[in-house]
């Protein structure tokens, strides 16, 4: 039994100097392997007197469990040295951006476009489109423009050549061509924005492209006055240009629409002082408007005395340059990378 | 149009002077003002004075030696212009004065003989660019009183861009009138005194084209042609008209001042006194007064003596017939004219004239009598004309004022605020219309107003005057808005995209013959077939796109070309074909597409930048993602040689049999003619079949027993698509397959292995060794028999 109490003695001692996993398997070994002290012990109860069996096992069992303990938590000790060790050596330095994942961008006029058409929405407005390629009733006669009003000459409007040379055909000039093709499909009430791609005849310069977007709006019922168009374009341009953005409605003359406005909005930059982006006048020039001549009323089937409506329209890159103080026009559709990735 | 204040006081008292005041005026009564310019005089210390005598300088031969009274007696000034003699009234700058910012006028030697001062030509004074000579003005000046006082200056000029519906504010009296209603105050219009005249107008007028309306003519004999009063010069200089000489002035004089545009003939160039108004002939010609010589059309209205054209009807006089300097009797013109033959004809020959730019609008017809008297009237007085008795009104329809009716509540409809019937009737009075009763209203609008033809339109006068301002706001809202399914996921598919490393792109619309050659295409593809424009900007331009394709690799290459190493490119938009709509009808198809191109790496990339080179498997990715994304199951790749693709690497995309897309590479001479280098990937899609709304998904309860998984690598011919081998796996797998997916694949001489893993799994139990072992047996059966396929290894 001494040969035991040495073993318990020395067995912190030297389960502690062992300082590998390696290590401490041998010493596991020594300490209550087969050929241990301890297993040779046990082995040998049998041949101890009867009486002195149980207390020498208990002993023995005792010393056991104690090296197992003592094995254990110098195990879990190594082992948690052992992987310190290596996250140290698995440091890296994270500034360093050793994986790029490149997401694409938005189109600034796709973000202002579906940015307008939200704050419609959020008013219960649906979204509506139509053809680029348009008949000229549709462009032009539905909407109270005369075969001799100035803007159908082919100074103003693209014509294409297309199916039978006395339907003219051309590419709309403005999104309007889309509330006669939604009224005729629609009964009133009706609450739509249109957004979309428009042609002028045109040269590029700096704030003209022969290709460019407008977003139109139109709502029709019952019972639509002036002061609806008054406050919903408010409503648009607080939301669009911040809280604290002003309207004024200045008389206006478009074949549409009767009363016609131009709405200007106070400069959201200085708040009316004058600065670059107003060109000193305190006042941006936003978009045209007015209540829906009875003449498109009739052109499209709806009853000018039984219903009224607003209409407007605007200019998406007009939009997006005053806000974002873009220089050229030509910037929207280069496609220049070092562009597109600044329209986040 | 460009409006001084000075000259529009004659018309009417305004209460204020305040030009940023009186600029919001205009503005809101629907007159957008562009520009407000103040002008202050460019001198100081001028007097008027009189020269007296004029002599030779005694040491000088370019310069004389006048003798000038500026009030105080005679005073020597030594003057270098030849354009004056004894007697001439002239602008004096005495020693003092100051010229243009700070050139001051002394009193100096000038050869010898000592000059008090200087006389001014226009452009010293700041009045006008004419330096030819000094500037003479007209008798009757008080002499030594100061320049200055007879300039209106300083004055205001406010620069009006008035709309083309509004031919009545194409004039001073017009916009007093405007003004006028706004202050609800009286204004004055010219009534010119003819009560002097000797003899009896002998001209006889024609009118042979109803497009002319009306032509009145007068007749003014023995003027002397000369420069026009200064106030009259300058008043015309401010409204931007060069002052010409007495005559032309007072015909743009008059045009300003009441809106009607009216002509000087020279009376004794007009043949047998007979004019006639007719429609030009085929071949007819006329040189304008600007020296052009017009080809005319029959299209074209001309004015003419028996002989020829003497001018086209409100656009521009002819050269022959113009007042000259010679010119002692005049014949003054005032007609009416059919506005959109003005138009034209000024469009027809771009000639974009003052004349045209009222005629276009409609001029009032029932003006033309007044403009007439009122030129008679200032030609007599600043050109010592005698006006001829009588006056030659041909008028063949005279036009009557409209009447409209406006039932009162329609004002309220449409504005949205209760105006009284009397408030109305007010404030069309200010405007001249003529109301009577109080519901509904009778209105009677002045021929001058040819924009006002319905209740509509008084609504909108009631508007104008009521002020913008005034009206109250609301915000109607609609009951069932909202964006549609389709509209939801076309955003989802735009991020997806994102979501790969493609930007979005808007290019042109326009493309050209040259850039669709370069594609390489086949004869007959409709993609060829583009729709012409007409009128394109430029050739570039000149044909609808029928793919994005083209305007992507420009953006593609621009990108390069700007030193970017990869570039990702998506847009979504329409193309056009020469076919009718199947869903519109008269218009051309014009169907949505999604198309992308990459070059380069796109989307991850390490450290040093690189990312996996893009190749037909980039394009393949971005489409399974948008499959997986949009939950389009049913879609289908389809290995083929696709003209303009590299004919191992493309495919299309099929849907039920039918092709909607195709991806692959672009083949590489197509890339190089684009100047692109490297393998570039494209694809086209569809959009409709995208984005069209699936319906609601059906969830499926996920099963709480585990999986069995096993791989498969079957040895097939090198030319049978794995997609083939997997989805005859798939289906002979049965009920029990969860996901099977393309695991390995590697080409050996005329075979390649195919591996495929598959994970079964049961909704109910955990699977059975002979679960697997009986799917296992099916699939390799099917493969076999469908693909020829031998299981590897076996």
């Amino acid at each position: 039994m001494d040969e035991l109490e040495q073993v318990a003695d020395d067995a912190p001692g030297l389960v502690g100097a062992v300082n590998s996993l390696e290590g401490l398997k041998g010493v596991e070994t020594e300490l209550i392997g087969k050929n241990s002290v301890i297993s040779r012990m046990r082995r040998g109860l049998s041949a101890l007197d009867p009486d002195d069996r149980p207390t020498a096992g208990a002993r023995i069992n005792e010393v056991f469990t104690g090296v197992q303990v003592v094995i254990a938590d110098r195990r879990r000790a190594l082992e948690i040295a052992e992987e310190n060790t290596l996250l140290v050596s698995d440091r890296v330095d994270v500034t360093v951006p050793n994986h790029r994942v490149t997401l694409g961008t938005e189109h600034l006029l796709t973000t202002v476009m579906d940015e307008v058409s939200d704050i419609f929405v959020s008013l219960g407005y649906r979204v509506a489109t139509g053809p680029e390629v348009e008949t000229a009733w549709y462009n032009f006669d539905a909407l109270n423009t005369p075969s001799t009003h100035p803007a159908r000459a082919e100074s103003d409007t693209l014509y294409v050549d297309f199916g039978d040379p006395s339907d003219e055909m051309l590419l709309r000039t403005h999104t309007s061509p889309v509330q006669a093709r939604y009224m005729q499909d629609h009964v009133p009430p009706v609450h739509v924005v249109v957004p979309g791609r428009v042609f002028r005849a045109d040269s590029l310069d700096a704030t003209h492209s022969p290709v460019f977007h407008q977003v139109e709006g139109l709502v029709v019922d019952t019972d639509i006055t002036f002061a609806d168009l008054k406050g919903t374009l408010e409503y648009f341009a607080k939301a669009f240009f911040g809280d604290g953005r002003v309207i004024k409605l200045i008389p206006h003359f478009f074949p549409f629409t009767e009363p016609s406005a131009e709405m200007h909005v106070s400069c959201f930059a200085c708040d009316g002082s004058g600065c670059r982006v107003c060109s000193n006048s305190g006042w941006i020039e936003l978009m045209g408007c007015g209540m829906v001549d009875p003449n498109v009323f009739e052109a499209v089937g709806y009853d000018p005395s039984a219903v009224s409506g607003f209409a407007f329209g605007m200019g998406v890159e007009r939009l997006a340059m005053v806000r974002h103080g873009i220089t050229h026009i030509k910037h929207f559709f280069e496609n220049d990378l070092r562009v597109l990735g600044q329209f986040v | 149009m460009k409006v001084s204040l000075s000259w529009l006081r004659d018309y009417v008292d305004l209460p204020i002077g305040d030009p940023a005041v009186l600029a919001d005026i205009f503005a809101n009564l629907g007159h957008e003002v562009e520009g407000v310019e103040t002008i202050e005089p460019q001198f100081a210390g001028v007097l008027v004075g009189k020269v007296l005598t004029v002599q030779a300088h005694p040491n000088a031969d370019k310069v004389r030696l006048c003798s000038v009274d500026t009030g105080d007696g005679p005073t020597d000034i030594v003057c270098g212009a030849w354009n004056f003699e004894a007697g001439a009234t002239v602008a004096v700058a005495v020693p003092g004065a100051v010229l243009g910012r700070d050139f001051t006028i002394t009193r100096r030697e000038i050869r010898g003989v000592v000059s008090n001062g200087m006389i001014c030509s226009s452009k010293e004074l700041g009045l006008g660019e004419d330096h030819d000579g000094i500037l003479v003005l007209e008798d009757g000046l008080p002499i030594g009183t100061p320049f200055v006082d007879h300039l209106e200056l300083p004055d205001v000029v406010f620069d009006l861009s008035i709309t083309p519906n509004r031919p009545d504010a194409m004039s001073m009296v017009g916009l007093a009138r405007e003004l006028a209603a706004h202050f609800d105050m009286s204004y004055r219009t010219p009534s010119p005194d003819l009560t002097v005249t000797s003899g009896q107008i002998d001209l006889r007028v024609d009118i042979e084209d109803d497009r002319c309306r009306r032509f009145v003519a007068r007749e003014v004999r023995g003027v002397h042609v000369r420069p026009a009063p200064l106030w009259m010069a300058q008043r015309l200089v401010k409204a931007g008209v060069r002052s010409i000489s007495n005559i032309v002035d007072v015909s743009n004089y008059v045009m300003l001042e009441l809106g009607q545009p009216t002509h000087a003939f020279d009376m004794d160039k007009v043949a047998d006194s007979h004019i006639v108004v007719r429609a030009a002939n085929p071949q007819e010609t006329l040189v304008t007064l600007d020296g052009v010589e017009r080809q005319l059309t029959p299209e074209d209205l001309v004015v003419a003596d028996v002989r020829q054209g003497s001018s086209l009807a409100g656009t521009m006089g002819g050269l022959e017939s113009e007042v000259s300097d010679t010119t002692v009797n005049v014949l003054i013109e005032c007609a009416s004219w059919d506005p959109p033959t003005v138009m034209r004809m000024s469009r027809r020959h771009g000639l974009r004239s003052e004349a045209s730019a009222r005629f276009e609008r409609g001029v009032d017809p029932n003006l033309p009598r007044l403009a007439a008297d009122r030129m008679a009237e200032l030609i007599a007085a600043h050109a010592d004309g005698t006006i001829v008795g009588g006056v030659v009104d041909n008028y063949p329809a005279p036009i009557e004022p409209l009447t409209v009716v406006l039932p009162i509540d329609e004002v309220e409809r449409i504005l949205g605020v209760p105006i009284l019937s009397e408030q109305v009737t007010d404030l069309l009075g200010r405007l001249e219309f003529s109301v009577t009763g109080a519901d509904p209203l009778t209105v009677v609008v002045p021929t001058n107003r040819p924009d006002v033809t319905r209740a509509i339109d008084l609504i909108e006068e009631v508007a104008r005057l009521y002020g913008f301002d005034n009206f109250p706001s609301r915000v109607p809202t609609g009951g069932d808005g909202g964006l549609s399914p389709e509209q939801r996921r076309l955003r989802t598919l735009r991020l997806v995209v994102r979501g790969h490393g493609f930007s979005e792109a808007h290019t042109s619309t326009f493309t050209g013959y040259a850039d669709l050659a370069m594609l390489g295409l086949p004869q007959g593809d409709r993609r060829l077939q583009a729709i012409e424009v007409k009128n394109p900007l430029r050739e570039e331009e000149s044909l609808m796109r029928t793919t994005l394709i083209p305007g992507l690799l420009q953006s593609a290459r621009f990108n390069l070309a700007h030193g970017a190493a990869s570039v990702g490119l998506f847009e979504i938009g329409k193309v056009f074909f020469n076919e009718d709509s199947p869903e519109l009808g008269l218009v051309p198809d014009q169907p949505e597409v999604l198309a992308f191109v990459a070059v380069g790496s796109v989307g991850s990339a390490d450290l040093a930048g690189f990312g996996r080179p893009v190749d037909v498997f980039t394009g393949m990715a971005l489409w399974r993602t948008i499959v997986g994304q949009l939950g389009l199951g049913e879609y289908r790749i389809a290995q083929a040689e696709i003209a303009g693709l590299h004919p191992g690497r493309g495919g299309y995309i099929e849907r039920q049999g039918e092709v909607v897309g195709h991806i692959g590479e672009l083949h590489p001479s197509v890339a190089r003619s684009f100047d692109l280098p490297g393998r570039v990937v494209v694809g086209e899609l569809a959009l409709g079949p995208i984005i069209a709304d699936p319906g609601l998904w059906a969830f499926a309860e996920p099963s709480v027993f585990p999986p069995s998984e096993f791989d498969l690598s079957f040895e097939v011919a090198a030319t049978i698509p794995a997609a083939s081998v997997l989805a005859e796996s798939v289906r002979a797998c049965g009920d029990l397959l969860e996901v099977a997916d393309v695991f390995d694949e590697f080409l050996r001489g005329e075979t390649k292995a195919v591996g495929i893993r598959f994970r079964l799994r049961a909704g109910d139990r955990t699977l059975t060794a002979d679960d697997v072992t009986a799917a296992r047996e099916r699939i390799v059966a099917a493969v076999a028999a469908a693909a020829g396929a031998r299981l590897r290894g076996a």
